[in-house]
Formats: structure tokens, C-alpha cells, sequence
């Protein structure tokens, strides 16, 4: 294996560098986060901008070089379980968190040495209360700070030069369920953070806490009344009849039975983007508990919902639930893409979310309208499509397991429970305005049980057993798609799960990774043609990110397998006639790859 | 599929010899790899009626028809949503797999593990779920009919009596 020679890594400039970072302590949080950002050189935030584009201005690393890129550096977390997120690159410093026990490591890019590490002090307790894995998503930066959003649900920030702790906050009681598993960000003086836990039968919320200080700005949450959820009736908007309409009093209460609503989910553990024209923060909401939709009749409002909230207030201007009374755990938390586009020929600020139902939705981001609704994997079998005035799903009976009633097993329902895709981020390249997106091609029986609410207790009420869609043997696609017309442009199928956050860059690459390992860069153009193919040390389910230092561009990502994608790989793939064997792509997997987190940091080697 | 023998058919009873290949990994540590020590199965036709300390432990027709205790084990199985760390089919995903586990865990070691869990490892402790600690013998009785080979499928229904 060829590794790149680093001898232009410069350790005095570095120093330079953090001092000149640590210098403005007094400016304002977001005017130091909007400088991190405008320089294409860091990776500020999880997706490299507030609009959750995934793509990099750089273009070093190109489509007509991508094929030389050399291995330049690794570093092992020291943690084996699943490795979602990525780093983040601010000057001259990255820094990187592992999963549950959450290690958080700055590390020195012209050294590769470690400048700090932070260790929390949490509860093994809590590691059982994690549905899908110990995974974190990533760290945020702002004002000098990072912030660590906790397993326990504490979310932390640490000073960026030093890694002592500033502040500190409980944001749940994990003792419930109540933990967490997302990245925190920041839009402008307030750090936006979700709950985990519809397993668990939580109340979903998410809430905005002062940079600076920690404190609790407001808190909205996914159901119950209107107060709670920071909704107006007469001003908070949703789609209805083909056009908006206020959502009215009691919106959420009147669409559960009795008390369920305390204890239904709509969790918020996925990314957030923020547009700040509009001065809105949109994100969705997940599940409603139980997973036995018999149990909660209605439309369990407003779980599977796309909100679009005033980030100083928290009022909600508007919301948009997609899959009303949800029967196959479609968690609507998928990132929402902010994207300016033409929309069936029209100029539109639009929003474009990719969701775990099987249909790629895009949305007026300022208004809330239903422009465009389409399946994003032909497999989708659940709903034969949307209706675009009411904007619900038409359901086929035959696929609905609360139609069927409890203790039935409902077969081949597509997409499996995961979606067709799940929190796994797409990117959007302004250059092609196309969005790539990673997919999973998986279906699923489905049988639901009566269950019974126990604090602090799984709450799932239905068996799953999950199988590659039928008609090949792909269980994933990379897709190009067009948000405009609702259309798959490209797709390019992959023998596991995509479960990898994509990037596009200016060198017009689209790069991500593969559950067997391969970090995989292609054409933006031409998905099909890949350019560039390298074995990581285990498969991968983190995003890939870049960066430039010292005039030297990078691609990174995380290889360390885990997550729901290696759950359900493993649920997945044995039929439950065929007994005790475990058969088929599991034990295909386990021939890939090996538990085991590390950071790849690819490069072009010196000329 | 063979056909169900009625009335007092040839019944064969024997005593089932501890697997001597079983998997040390699963043990936890400073077990002995030992399982309970009398099993027997008495069967008759497509029926399986298993000892254990001198009662029955469970009885199994045709592989997945269970005695409405073992029943309400596979219940307490699904209602604690253990598929989600060893697997729908027990064959262990996050978690080990129950089918080997079963080989080698007494019985006290088994309660002892449910109850108070191995929360470095991400099993919880069940001391808290009536709906497991109330069943915890049947629970016992399932895994031990799905680690034994004669209940084989994981998803069983209640023997009409």
C-alpha cells in the first residue's frame, strides 16, 4: 500500500492558526461559525453548510485525478462499534467524535497528533437504551466551542483549544429511553438538538439552547397540545386540499386516541438545516409508538412530519406530515435538503427531503406547498403513490399491517422498515442540481402484537424479518435524482445498503462508501463510471467529507461497520423458515468486513 | 411433514448427552460450561416433551405448536423485543447468539443474566418488566426448546389441546 509523504505538514503554522482562532472570543458565536463556513478549506458542520448541500467548492482532487488518490493518513478511535458522521475541520485542528463512550479527539493536522482528548464520564446503563446502536453522528462547532451531544442525552460544550468543559446541560432521562444519537447544530447564538427513543414509546421534542450559556431557549414538541408544540392554529400552515390551510385547534390531540399521544414517539434524531433568509430550521419528526398501528388508530399527528420552525421562537410556520397513521416504523427524520431549483420549470426555494416511505418529496421552503412527490426506488410497494391535493400516500391494503389486523404477518411490504433510505445524507451539486442519493433496496415482513407501555422499556409491538428487494441481488443504489420532476436519473446498484453520507465537490466526484468497506468516488455526471475504488478497514456507514490544508486538498471518511445497517443486514437476510442457520448476505457481510472504527484520509500523492 | 400419531404410540425416552462442542465464548465468565444436568425428551410421532429437574420443561408438536407456557415465553420474547440485539431467529445479531448460548448458561445463570443484565455489553437488566420476570421460566422454556433443536421455527403458536 502506497502512503503519501507529508513533508510540507508545517507544525509552527498550526500554532498560527489556533491562535488566530482563539483570538475573537468576544465576537458573536454565528459571525465565527459564517467565517468557518465561507472558507472552503474547513468541513465546519456535518454537511459543510446550514443547507445540508454535502458539497465543497474544492476541486484539487477532480474527475480527471480522483483515480491516483493515495491513502495519506489513519487514525483509530479505539471504539468497535457502528461509526456514523463525520469529523469537522476548522483551521488547522480537526476534531472527531467515536461512538458510546463518546471519545472526542482534536488532532493536530499538521502532526496527526493529538492536541486534546474528552472523555465522558456515562452510565453503562444507557448502552442498552440505545435502539440501533451506540452510534454518534458527529460533533458541531461555533464560537470556539465544540458541541458533544451525549449517548446519556447530555450535550456538552467544550472549549476548542483546551477541551474543558464550558457548559452542560440534561437535555432527557435516558432511564426512559430518552437518549441520543444525532449531531447537534448550530444556526446563528442557538444549538438545535433532538431526542432519540420512539422505540421506547418517548415524546419527541427538539430543542434550542444559547450558545454561550447553555440555557434552554425554547422546546417543541412532535404531539400533544397546541402550546407545547409551538403551534398556532391560525398561523401555523399545512397542506390541505391542494392548497395551505391553517392547521386549526388541536391538531395533533384530535388525531390520537386518548393518552397514546404521551407516549407516541416522533422522535427527532436526524439532521437539521436552517435557511436564513427566511430565518426557518426545518427538520422532521419519526415514528409514532407502538410499532402496532392498531393500537393508535388516526393519524398520529404530528409524527412523519417535515416542520418548518422560526428559529428564534420555535413557532412552527408550517408542517407536513407524510405518512399519516404510519404502519412500516417510515421515521420521517431523513435530512431536509435546502436548494434553490427549478421546479417543473419554475425558478423555487425548495426543499427536498428523501424519505424512509419510498418517495423523494420536494416542497416550497417558504410556504410549505407540495410541488413534487415521487418514489425514489421503483421497489416501493406500500402506496401506489402520492395524492398531490390531500398530499397522503394511497395505501395498497394488502401491504398495511393495521388494515390486517394484529398477529398477521403482512409479506413483502417495500421498502423494509430502514427505508429506502435512512438517516444516511444525501448531496446536492449545484453544478449538475442533481441530488445523489445513498439507497437501500431492502423489503420486509411485517407482523404486528398487542404491547404494553412499561417506562423505560423497549415498545415496539411488531416482529420484523427484512430480505433484498425481489428481482436481483442488489440490496442498494447510489442514484442521481432530479428534484424537479421527481425522477431517477442515474442509478447505480450496490450489492449492500448505500449507508454512507454522499459528497459531491467541484471536481465534479460524487463519492461515498459501502457496507463491504470501499470508499467508491464516481462521475457527477455519469454515476456508472467509477473512478476511484479503496478498501477501508471495515465497512462503512459515516460520511465522507473534505477539506484543505496547507494547499493540499483531502477526502475523508470513517470506516467502522455497525448501526441499524448492520442490524438489519443481519435481521434481514434469514428467512424464518429456513431455522437456526443464519444464511445469505449476513454471512456474506461478515465475509467483507470486521467491527473496528478508524478515520481514512485520502489524498493526491506529491507530484 | 410427517403426521401426527394419536393415542399411546411407540414412545422412545432417552437422555440427551451435553453437547461437548459447545461454543466457550459464550459463557460468561466463570461459568461452567455445563448445562442443566438431566434433559430428557420424550417423543411421540411429531410430539417432544422435554425434562428438566424432573418436570417439563416444554412440549413442541410438529417443530412450532408449544404447551401455553412456553407460549407465553415466546410472548414475554417478543413483548422485551429481544430480536433486536440476538435476532428474530435468536442467532444472535448485536448481541450473541441464544442458540449457543443456550448450551453452555444453566438455568441460574440465565435468570441471574436477564434480571440483573450485562449493561457494559448492552443487555439490560430485565428486573423492572413484569411481563419478564413473571415469565422468566417460560422464557427459559422457549430458548431452551429453540438451543435444543426441537422447536424449530421462532416464531411458534399455541397447541390446541
Amino acid at each position: 500500500m502506497k502512503f503519501v509523504n507529508a513533508p510540507w505538514l508545517r507544525p509552527a503554522l498550526a500554532i498560527a492558526t489556533v491562535c488566530l482562532l482563539a483570538a475573537p472570543v468576544a465576537s458573536r458565536a454565528d459571525a465565527d461559525l459564517d467565517k468557518a463556513l465561507a472558507n472552503p478549506n474547513n468541513w465546519a458542520m456535518q454537511a459543510g453548510d446550514m443547507q445540508n448541500h454535502r458539497y465543497s467548492p474544492l476541486k484539487q482532487i477532480n474527475k480527471g485525478n480522483v483515480g491516483k488518490m493515495q491513502v495519506a493518513w489513519m487514525f483509530s478511535t479505539g471504539v468497535l462499534r457502528g461509526h456514523e458522521g463525520s469529523p469537522l475541520v476548522i483551521g488547522d485542528t480537526m476534531y472527531l467524535v467515536s461512538p458510546f463512550p463518546n471519545k472526542v479527539f482534536a488532532l493536530d493536522l499538521d502532526t496527526q497528533k493529538i492536541k486534546w482528548r474528552y472523555e465522558p464520564k456515562q452510565d453503562a446503563a444507557v448502552i442498552p437504551q440505545m435502539c440501533c446502536d451506540t452510534v454518534n453522528r458527529g460533533l458541531a462547532y461555533a464560537g470556539n466551542k465544540i458541541f458533544l451531544q451525549q449517548a446519556d442525552s447530555t450535550l456538552v460544550a467544550l472549549d476548542a483549544n483546551s477541551g474543558k468543559v464550558i457548559w452542560s446541560v440534561k437535555n432527557g432521562d435516558p432511564k426512559l429511553g430518552a437518549v441520543n444519537t444525532n449531531a447537534p447544530h448550530v444556526f446563528k447564538d442557538k444549538v438545535i438538538t433532538g431526542i432519540s427513543g420512539g422505540e421506547w414509546g418517548v415524546r419527541g421534542y427538539i430543542t434550542a439552547y444559547d450558545v454561550n450559556t447553555g440555557k434552554q431557549v425554547w422546546r417543541a414538541y412532535s404531539t400533544g397540545p397546541d402550546a407545547e408544540m409551538l403551534f398556532d392554529p391560525d398561523k401555523t400552515m399545512t397542506w390541505t386540499d391542494g392548497e395551505m390551510k391553517p392547521v386549526g385547534k388541536d391538531s395533533s390531540l384530535k388525531s390520537w386516541q386518548g393518552d397514546q399521544w404521551k407516549i407516541g414517539g416522533g422522535t427527532t434524531w436526524g439532521w437539521y438545516s436552517y435557511d436564513k433568509d427566511l430565518n426557518l430550521l426545518y427538520y422532521g419528526s419519526g415514528n409514532p409508538s407502538t410499532w402496532n398501528p392498531i393500537q393508535r388508530k388516526g393519524d398520529n399527528k404530528w409524527s412523519m412530519t417535515i416542520f418548518a420552525r422560526d428559529l428564534d421562537t420555535g413557532m412552527a410556520k408550517w408542517a407536513f406530515q407524510m405518512t399519516p397513521w404510519d404502519q412500516w416504523d417510515y421515521d420521517g427524520v431523513n435530512e431536509m435538503i435546502l436548494a434553490d431549483i427549478n421546479v417543473n420549470g419554475k425558478p423555487t426555494k425548495a426543499l427536498v427531503h428523501f424519505d424512509r416511505n419510498g418517495f423523494g418529496y420536494t416542497l416550497d421552503r417558504t410556504t410549505g406547498a407540495l410541488l413534487v412527490a415521487q418514489k425514489y426506488d421503483p421497489a416501493v410497494n406500500w402506496a401506489t403513490k402520492v395524492d398531490m391535493k390531500t398530499g397522503r400516500p394511497e395505501v395498497v391494503k394488502q401491504y398495511a399491517p393495521g388494515e390486517n389486523g394484529a398477529d398477521v404477518n403482512n409479506k413483502g411490504i417495500c421498502p423494509a422498515a430502514l427505508g429506502s433510505k435512512d438517516e444516511q445524507p444525501a448531496s446536492f451539486d449545484p453544478q449538475t442540481k442533481r441530488f445523489y442519493v445513498p439507497t437501500n433496496h431492502v423489503c420486509m415482513d411485517y407482523e404486528p402484537f398487542q404491547i404494553e407501555y412499561t417506562a423505560g422499556q423497549p415498545y415496539v409491538g411488531a416482529t420484523l424479518s427484512m430480505f433484498p428487494a425481489p428481482g436481483g441481488n442488489s440490496m442498494g443504489n447510489f442514484i442521481a435524482w432530479d428534484a424537479g420532476t421527481g425522477k431517477i436519473v442515474q442509478s447505480k446498484a450496490e450489492k449492500f445498503s448505500v449507508w454512507s453520507g454522499a459528497l459531491t465537490t467541484a471536481g465534479g466526484i460524487a463519492c461515498y462508501g459501502t457496507l463491504e468497506g470501499y470508499l467508491k468516488c464516481v462521475d457527477s455526471n455519469d454515476i456508472n463510471k467509477e473512478l476511484f475504488k479503496f478498501k477501508t478497514p471495515s465497512g462503512i456507514i459515516g460520511n465522507v467529507f473534505t477539506y484543505e490544508h496547507k494547499g493540499k486538498q483531502y477526502i475523508g471518511v470513517f470506516s467502522g461497520i455497525g448501526g441499524w445497517a448492520g442490524i438489519g443486514m443481519a435481521a434481514g437476510l434469514e428467512k424464518p423458515e429456513e431455522g437456526l442457520g443464519a444464511v445469505g448476505g449476513y454471512h456474506e457481510l461478515a465475509d467483507y468486513t470486521n467491527l473496528g472504527g478508524s478515520l481514512t484520509v485520502f489524498a493526491l500523492p506529491q507530484t | 411433514m410427517r403426521t401426527m400419531i394419536s393415542g399411546a404410540a411407540a414412545c422412545a425416552l432417552w437422555l440427551v448427552v451435553p453437547a461437548a462442542a459447545v461454543a466457550q465464548g459464550m459463557a460468561p465468565p466463570g461459568a461452567a460450561a455445563q448445562p442443566s444436568a438431566t434433559e430428557a425428551a420424550q417423543t411421540s410421532g411429531n410430539k417432544v416433551t422435554r425434562m428438566e429437574g424432573g418436570k417439563v420443561l416444554y412440549t413442541v408438536v410438529d417443530g412450532y405448536n408449544v404447551d401455553s407456557n412456553t407460549m407465553n415465553g415466546f410472548r414475554a420474547w417478543r413483548a422485551a423485543a429481544c430480536d433486536r440485539c440476538h435476532g428474530a431467529n435468536q442467532q444472535g445479531l448485536v448481541g450473541p447468539s441464544l442458540i449457543e448460548s443456550l448450551k453452555t448458561l444453566t438455568k441460574d445463570q440465565f435468570i441471574t443474566t436477564v434480571r440483573e443484565g450485562r449493561l457494559e455489553k448492552g443487555m439490560p437488566s430485565w428486573k423492572s418488566s413484569k411481563m419478564v420476570t413473571q415469565n422468566i421460566d417460560n422464557l427459559y422454556a422457549y430458548l431452551k426448546g429453540r438451543s435444543n433443536g426441537d422447536i424449530t421455527r421462532a416464531h411458534v403458536q399455541e397447541l390446541k389441546q
